[in-house]
């Protein structure tokens, strides 16, 4: 019998398919090419190309773009949607208002269930969940058995009115269906977001129903082939609230699973920052069409129940990453009012960046790098990238030309504008959420981030700047570290007053019940650790702030929750009220999380020597530099001043001149600097 | 001081991302359901001359003529004079103002001393005192409509927080919590744009920030110079009307000249009907914001950040007492009415020279629907604005079912209408199938939202249009569904009219059907895979 002695985490992206795996402490990585039509056997040949046998794999942990992908694409389960009686039309009116106020020709997100295919039930319950009409079960039964029996849907979806005070009617209509055919999969809103504003809660639950069937047979196809070849080991899968769930669970949650990849990331480069002790954190995740950023306080990434995917939002806590259209392929260009601009649009993977030789002709932030001397040709062999330079070059002619500057300095200006608009994301999860970024660390990984990390944290103030080993396969590594974690979510609405104090321990105590009972069910052992968050107001505002109950916990009192709400007030909107000012609590979050083993590998390099050290002219702020490059492993702990290029095989990092770089004993790069 | 492109570029994007925060975080902390739900609200940064240079893009109505209703305070209360403690207000129709639940705030920003600019924000408040809760659709002059606030310079410190100012306000308003509730919202972004104005200058430097504001109007007026230049040099003219509050009522006319001459363009009202006895009247300020969002929806993409270098390109004047720039006491609150509209008007002018930029004529008609109720424990009072069906485009079916083009209030979720209103009760929400004007394009479809009461005793009001006059289509395009109100009562069926107020008790349903958006080109041209769409989806 094979021994198993190896974790491997797989991350599948829209180019690379990474792979981290660790075996009895020594750390191999590997990138393959993604394989879009069916990812599993990108992650497949990801374990080949390392070499290991799926018997001898302990633990997978998988994080995909499958659910993701079905979203833009439209291509998910079909659906037949239950709503109640004067709501059929609540997918295609959404919010009413328009996302862009002077454009004429606005076209709504497109709704992911069709009108045809929402059907309207009987019954109504009132706000306070009062049954105001009873279900006519005889009509409903019908208009199900035609659903079900039609053979032209793969999933009903419901969602009623006020379900999330009173669940009967829900469960009731589930009921109906499961007596016509108990296999028949169905999703009702209340156990995928119990909160309140129907259309929200209702986009949730159709996209919950939409990616079910198609994450659950992509895990199923994942899990056969991987038992074929011998693997026994436990089979896990990412969430993107920064947890992992097994993947036998995924049926029932399948909305945490998209939008997991940049999740993944976070969490990787929160447990590589704990490795030296540092804990409030923003990490920088930079790729080819954009940057993500997230805050980190304490280890514990900032979780918001507001998310988007194409236009369509989702309630459920994730990881508050914000995300801007600023990465290595971001081309640049002169608008017609004559300003230097940077992205959106994005040269991606095909054509890429003119470098590439793929067919691009834009210039792109990855060929400003080469042109002004950040970025080596050479550097980008490993991962099967020959640089034309000239090429490079040649796409930033126009603009040049247009801002009679030099390629060079054209270049460095392409540069600082991208970093701009990397800075301006930071600020929206950093002062606009009250959070000076000037007590955090910079945690810059995927390929992109490392060249630009020391210059955005000077535009913040931010005087350390961490790139992990391997920063191009940070993710990967993160899904290895992430813990299990359940989050359940209750809207309850309670004035914070004496009387109401022991019904809020009541909820809290329940929902911790309710988590770590689920987490008993997917079959994780072990003691959870638990966050308990409330949604707090004063009475009469109607968005809630969360209120993490972390520090209170054990002396909940009315006073101490009302000095952490106002805290959070002030922090957020830069005024909170007297204290004597009514405040309520409209829902309730609880997790239950039980932590991963700690891994700290030793990386293993192979036997490459590498490129010895050599010189270069680096072009930045209007000066022309001659910069060393060096490779990261014959960097040491003693602190090397800049200017510097090092070079790990996954990314390159500038060290500017007023920057000194340093490799710690977790092997981790360290910048430190940015004094004027 | 010149700026290079690099520092232009960066800072003029900081500018909006900082008056973008500004409306966010006006909307997440107000109290009313009218903006926190809704988003009426508006906020702006300008320089140190009142003159705005970037915008959280909320509400165009409320936008484009903000410096505008400053100006008519600085007028007064100079700026040299200002001090941090200070603050500014308006909501005056004849001094700068729109109507008068419109209440800009100005803040002016202070960097070691020097006036650096001003923060703005102006919030549609629920109610504001006057003959009626939250609207007042009889009013028949301005002081029926609620408190004026003329251009006026009060201290922070002195007067509000329980000081004079702040109290005299609760004391006059049906919903003093809502109200003060969202005043202060309105403090607090303006203290947010204030923190992110001074951050910049102090990361910057002060001349840089403004070599940074002049760049930014330069750059918004450049590119809609741009635009301008393009078209066909020439004199345009077109007619928009009102309705009359019944059939036989007379209509109202907005006649718009439109003159393009090379990269310049004036609009002018002449031969607008006089103003009138009821509030259909178009404050000065609202002609000018409806006719600039309009000129900057035609001609230019989204991508050009809204700022008074706009206004530079686009002069715009109306004869005073005319419905367009009426002479006080007039009433004023359906202004919107009249500048939708305006924004029609223009777009049918503009559509003789670049007929694939504009649209055909939607419901574009702003109707709020104000229910109150005074119980037990005092007022409480619902406001929602409802749009309908977007015109079609060249390219493009018209929008179904969103707010209209110069306002874009969100719905209130039928959840939280029910939290917040248990007097009353969701029952019906719907598209109105085959409500939008045929076309090879097709119109938006306007809704049906219909209220159930559950107490005696709930007052409604509302004024809207298009009950008669269909909107136009474009390039043979047929006409939108009309708009219509009755509450059924009793068993019957009472048809409402396009402006009135009438009391409802328990059981009553309101019925509301909003109007749908004209066609664009011929509808035997409609492509097969569109019209087979619209009947699969019963929409046809």
């Amino acid at each position: 019998m094979t021994e198993k002695n190896t974790r491997v985490g797989i991350e599948v992206g829209g180019t690379f398919t990474d792979i981290v795996a660790i075996t009895n402490g020594r750390m191999r990585v590997a990138k393959v090419p993604s394989t879009p039509a069916s990812p599993d056997v990108g992650a497949i040949n990801a374990l080949s190309k390392l070499g290991i046998a799926p018997a001898s794999v302990s633990e997978l942990v998988h994080g995909s773009t499958v659910a993701t992908n079905a979203v833009l694409e439209r291509k998910g389960a079909r659906i037949a949607m239950l709503v109640t009686k004067g709501t059929r039309d609540v997918l295609s009116l959404q919010r009413h208002d328009r996302k862009s106020i002077y454009k004429l020709q606005y076209r709504k997100p497109e709704p992911i269930v069709a009108r045809d295919n929402i059907f309207e039930v009987s019954g109504r319950i009132a706000a306070d969940g009062e049954i105001v009409e009873p279900v006519d079960e005889q009509n409903d039964r019908d208009l199900i058995e035609k659903i079900v029996r039609s053979s032209d849907y793969d999933v009903i979806v419901i969602c009623l009115l006020n379900s999330y005070v009173n669940v009967a009617h829900e469960i009731l209509i589930k009921d109906i269906v499961r007596t016509i055919d108990p296999s028949f999969a169905v999703i009702c809103s209340h156990e995928v977001s119990r909160e309140f504003r129907e259309y929200e809660r209702a986009s949730t639950t159709a996209l919950a129903g939409f990616v079910q069937p198609v994450i659950k047979g992509y895990l199923n196809r994942f899990a056969a082939s991987l038992a074929e070849d011998g693997f026994d080991g436990a089979l896990s899968v990412m969430q993107s609230n920064g947890g992992r769930m097994p993947a036998a669970a995924v049926g029932d949650q399948p909305i945490t699973a998209l939008l997991s990849g940049p999740a993944a990331g976070v969490v990787g480069a929160v447990k590589a920052a704990e490795s030296m002790g540092l804990r409030d954190l923003i990490t920088l995740d930079m790729g080819g069409t954009s940057t993500d950023v997230a805050m980190i306080q304490n280890s514990r990434p900032e979780l918001t129940a507001e998310l988007e995917i194409d236009g369509l939002p989702i309630r459920t806590p994730v990881v508050d990453i914000v995300t801007v259209g600023a990465g290595g392929g971001s081309i640049a260009w002169i608008d017609d009012g004559a300003m230097l601009r940077v992205g959106p649009r994005s040269a991606g993977a095909v054509p890429g960046p003119a470098s590439y030789g793929r067919g691009g002709t834009e210039p792109t932030v990855t060929d400003a790098n080469l042109v002004r001397g950040s970025l080596r040709a050479g550097s980008l062999r490993d991962q099967g990238i020959d640089v034309d330079e000239e090429a490079a070059l040649a796409s930033f002619a126009p603009l040049s030309d247009a801002l009679s500057l030099s390629n060079e300095d054209m270049a460095d200006a392409v540069i600082r504008v991208a970093e701009s608009n990397i800075v301006r994301a930071i600020q929206k999860i950093s002062t606009e959420r009250g959070n000076d970024p000037r007590r955090f660390t910079l945690v810059a990984f995927g390929g992109a981030a490392a060249v630009h990390a020391a210059r955005v944290a000077e535009e913040l103030n931010i005087r350390n700047v961490l790139v992990p080993m391997n920063a191009g396969v940070v993710s990967a590594a993160g899904l290895l570290s992430s813990d299990y974690v359940h989050y359940t979510v209750a809207t309850q609405r309670y004035r914070l007053a004496v009387e109401n104090l022991a019904t809020i321990r009541g909820v809290i105590d329940g929902l911790k019940e309710k988590a770590r009972d689920h987490l008993v069910n997917e079959g994780v052992s072990g003691a959870p650790n638990f966050e308990v968050f409330l949604e707090m107001r004063y009475v009469g505002q109607a968005f809630e702030i969360p209120v993490a109950l972390n520090d209170i916990d054990d002396a909940l009192t009315v006073e101490a929750i009302g000095r952490a709400f106002a805290a959070e007030h002030h922090r957020i909107f830069e005024f909170s009220k007297p204290a004597d000012a009514l405040a309520e609590i409209v829902s309730f979050r609880v997790g239950a999380r039980i932590p991963a083993q700690v891994v700290r590998p030793m990386i293993d390099r192979g036997d490459d020597p590498g490129p010895p050290e050599q010189e270069i002219e680096l072009r930045e702020k209007g000066q022309t530099l001659k910069c060393r490059v060096v490779r990261s492993d014959h960097l040491g702990a003693e602190a090397e001043s800049g200017p510097l290029l090092i070079e790990d095989g996954t990314t390159t990092i500038l060290v500017p001149s007023n920057w000194t770089a340093r490799r710690d004993a977790s092997q981790h790069v360290v910048l430190e600097g940015g004094d004027q | 001081m010149t700026l290079s492109d690099v520092d232009h570029a960066i800072l003029n994007r900081a500018l909006i991302a900082a008056s973008h925060e500004m409306g966010a975080k006006l909307i997440r902390s107000a109290h009313s359901p009218i903006v926190r739900e809704a988003q009426d609200c508006s906020a702006a940064l300008t320089d140190p001359q009142g003159r705005v240079v970037a915008q959280a893009e909320l509400t165009a109505i409320q936008l484009g003529s903000i410096s505008h209703t400053l100006e008519t305070c600085l007028s007064r209360f100079p700026a040299d004079t200002l001090t941090p403690d200070d603050f500014l207000i308006n909501n005056d129709p004849f001094n700068g103002g729109q109507h008068v639940q419109d209440i800009f705030l100005f803040t002016p920003i202070f960097h070691e001393g020097q006036l650096i600019g001003f923060s703005a924000s102006v919030v549609h408040h629920i109610d504001v005192g006057g003959g009626a809760p939250g609207l007042n659709a009889e009013a028949r002059d301005v002081f029926q409509e609620g408190l004026i606030f003329p251009p006026t310079k009060y201290s922070f410190k002195r007067d509000w927080n329980g000081g004079p100012f702040e109290r005299m306000i609760a004391a006059n308003v049906r919903l003093p919590e809502s109200t003060i509730g969202d005043l202060n919202a309105q403090f607090a972004a303006n203290l947010i744009g204030a923190k992110r104005l001074t951050a910049l200058a102090e990361q910057y430097g002060v001349d840089k920030l403004f070599a940074a504001m002049a760049g930014a109007l330069d750059y918004s007026e450049r590119r809609m110079r741009n635009a301008i230049v393009d078209l066909r040099d020439g004199a345009y003219t077109a007619e928009a009307e009102i309705e009359g509050a019944t059939a036989d009522m007379p209509t109202t006319t907005i006649r718009t000249q439109i003159r393009i001459s090379g990269d310049q363009m004036e609009i002018t009202f002449d031969g607008t009907d006089e103003q009138l006895k009821n509030n259909l009247n178009c404050p000065y300020a609202s002609t000018i914001a409806a006719a600039i969002a309009c000129v900057k929806s035609v001609l230019t993409s989204d991508d050009v950040p809204f700022n008074d270098g706009i206004a530079r390109a686009v002069k715009v004047s109306s004869p005073l007492g005319s419905v367009l720039n009426p002479r006080p006491p007039a009433a004023v609150r359906a202004r919107l009415l009249a500048s939708h509209r305006v924004f029609n008007s223009i777009m049918i002018a503009l559509s003789e020279v670049c007929p694939d930029q504009v649209i055909a004529e939607g419901f574009d008609t702003t109707t709020p629907i104000c229910l109150s109720h005074q119980g037990a424990s005092g007022y409480n009072i619902y406001l929602e604005i409802l749009g309908g069906g977007y015109g079609a485009g060249a390219q493009n079916d018209g929008a179904d079912g969103v707010d209209c083009p110069l306002s874009n209030c969100a719905n209130i979720p039928i959840e939280a209408l029910e939290m917040d209103y248990p007097f009353m009760r969701i029952e019906n929400y719907s598209l109105r199938p085959g409500s939008g004007g045929k076309g090879r394009l097709r119109g938006g479809h306007g809704f049906e939202r219909s209220y159930r009461m559950l107490e005696d005793g709930v007052l409604f009001s509302t004024y809207t249009d298009r009950f008669n006059i269909q909107p136009r289509g474009l390039a043979g395009g047929e006409p939108g569904a009309t708009c219509s109100i009755h509450v059924e009562s009793d068993g019957k069926e009472i048809a409402l009219t396009s402006r009135a107020s009438r009391s409802l008790k328990k059981d009553d349903l309101l019925v509301v059907r909003t109007g749908g958006g004209a066609g664009y080109g011929d509808p035997t041209d409609r492509p097969e895979r569109l019209k087979e769409a619209d009947r699969r989806l019963g929409l046809a």
